[in-house]
């Protein structure tokens, strides 16, 4: 019985997880989240990690747009600490730095980067230009091994505990580009089916114990009398 | 569960309001010097069911996070500052910017707006204004006997006395801001500056990062019929797709419902 609630638990997490993937497919730069559950030393645990998989990228043309190929992400200086982001519509602050859409300043290797009311160029590479001389490098940074990171709301993610800086060949910024969410709408859908069968599954099998109990308590204790 | 309800009904408000900016952009295709919007969205906090920890001894394997998104907002409403096509249409009053700028004008409140659009009149007083009436800063004032007005790429507005005879009537200046997307949209065409855009930033057409004027040109609206029907379908899909989560969840919690009966 324990097992089974839990199990319905386990259901409802996957459904809310698979609305929230759903609810932010047209969220630019969204990375997805995934449940998956494995039995450790005969209990079963369950745990979530964020797919890293890039989205699908799309020219906007606007030079504020930026887009990262491959794996890494832009840093940016939140009031929490340092946040990742994979980029997206940034803006120039009203002191004329460069910073995400809340307001949060991206970091290159020198520190904020002021923009002003210049021009902005940055190269695949991520040396940021302004009106055509080259004022810092942006700072892109990834966990080591894929690890998972932990979403910070806001398509931002929480820097792991091991960060490294991504190498010049490994770059790939994309000026007047956007990425897209990487929530796959399609398998989101079907995921959707099969938990919905499978959490009444899990209710059947509650039913069927629940029958089994009312049999021992109500049947066994007529054949002793 | 409930949550689940919840994060779909956000992801639905978020395709409507998506929509909406959609059905703004084509409505004013054809409007001159109009800029394309665009709805930007951002993911919310997530809960934090369990965090990252380790069970049992300490070699034991660690435990993964579990965090749940609670569903999308609206980020933002961006517009898009690229360039619209230049229309020709012979009028010597009607002025195009070609490239960054915008033009002054004078509200009657007396406070500054820009605008994109260059489709000049000429007041009873002689001012240059607005379609709106509202008139251009700095002042311009064109006399009645002037004919033949020419306004120059850098903004000198003239016109030929008699021959040899060229009476300069006064510049153009034009403003350009750090961040224009920031700019507050008031309607009628006109923009008014925000902390967000930054002060604006002012000087004659084709100066450093200024655009050019062209004269007997309009700028159309930069809206592409075709981005913004796919924009339109893509929308109405994630919209039925967050319903069916809407709907999916119900059946669930109704099956959970059936336990006890």
């Amino acid at each position: 019985m324990t097992g089974a609630a839990s199990a319905l638990r386990y259901w409802e997490l996957r459904q809310e997880v698979t609305a929230n993937n759903l609810a932010n497919a047209s969220t630019d730069g969204f990375k997805a989240e995934r449940v998956f559950a494995r039995l450790l030393n005969g209990a079963p645990v369950i745990g979530t990690h964020t797919d890293r998989r890039e989205g699908a990228v799309h020219q906007t043309g606007q030079p504020l747009d930026i887009a990262l190929g491959g794996d890494g992400f832009l840093v940016v200086n939140t009031p929490a600490g340092e946040r990742y982001t994979r980029g997206g519509a940034l803006q120039v602050d009203t002191e004329g730095f460069l910073a995400d859409r809340d307001g949060n300043r991206v970091l290159g290797a020198k520190g904020a980067i002021q923009v002003g009311a210049g021009t902005l160029v940055v190269d695949r590479t991520g040396n940021a230009a302004v009106d055509g001389k080259t004022v810092d490098r942006l700072r892109i940074e990834s966990t080591a091994g894929g690890a998972t990171l932990d979403h910070a709301g806001a398509t931002a993610f929480v820097p792991g505990a091991t960060r490294t800086l991504v190498a010049d060949d490994k770059r790939d910024v994309q000026q007047g580009h956007l990425e897209d969410s990487n929530a796959d709408s399609l398998g989101g859908l079907v995921d959707m089916i099969s938990i919905q069968r499978a959490y009444a599954a899990v209710e059947k099998t509650i039913s069927v114990l629940d029958h089994v109990r009312e049999v021992a308590t109500s049947q066994l204790g007529k054949g002793a009398s | 569960m409930n949550a689940a309800l919840r994060t779909a009904a956000s992801g639905m408000m978020a395709q409507q309001t998506r929509t909406e900016v959609i059905a703004n952009n084509l409505a004013n295709v054809n409007t001159t010097g109009f800029k394309r919007s665009r709805a930007q969205f951002q993911d919310l906090l997530y809960q934090t069911v369990q965090s990252t920890g380790v069970i049992g001894s300490p070699d034991a394997n660690t435990t993964a996070a579990i965090q749940v998104g609670r569903g999308t907002r609206l980020s933002g409403i961006l517009r898009m500052s690229a360039q619209g096509s230049l229309e020709q249409t012979g009028r010597p009053l009607d002025v195009a910017i070609e490239g960054e700028g915008y033009f002054q004008v004078q509200l009657p409140n007396g406070t500054t707006a820009y605008t994109r659009d260059g489709g000049f009149q000429i007041s009873d007083q002689g001012t240059l204004t607005t379609n709106g009436g509202d008139p251009v800063v700095p002042g311009i004032h064109v006399p009645p006997e002037a004919v033949n007005v020419s306004i120059s790429r850098t903004g000198v507005v003239s016109y030929v006395r008699k021959e040899a005879d060229t009476v300069e009537l006064g510049r153009i200046e034009i403003a350009r801001f750090a961040n224009p997307t920031g700019l507050f949209s008031q309607g009628g065409n006109l923009f008014t500056e925000t902390a967000a855009s930054g002060q604006a930033i002012t000087g004659f057409p084709t100066d450093d990062g200024m655009g050019q004027l062209v004269q007997g040109s309009l700028e159309g609206s930069n809206v592409e019929v075709v981005q913004e029907m796919v924009d339109m379908i893509t929308a109405q899909r994630a919209y039925e797709l967050n319903s069916k989560t809407l709907k999916a969840t119900d059946e669930m919690s109704q099956v959970a419902n059936e336990i006890v009966r």
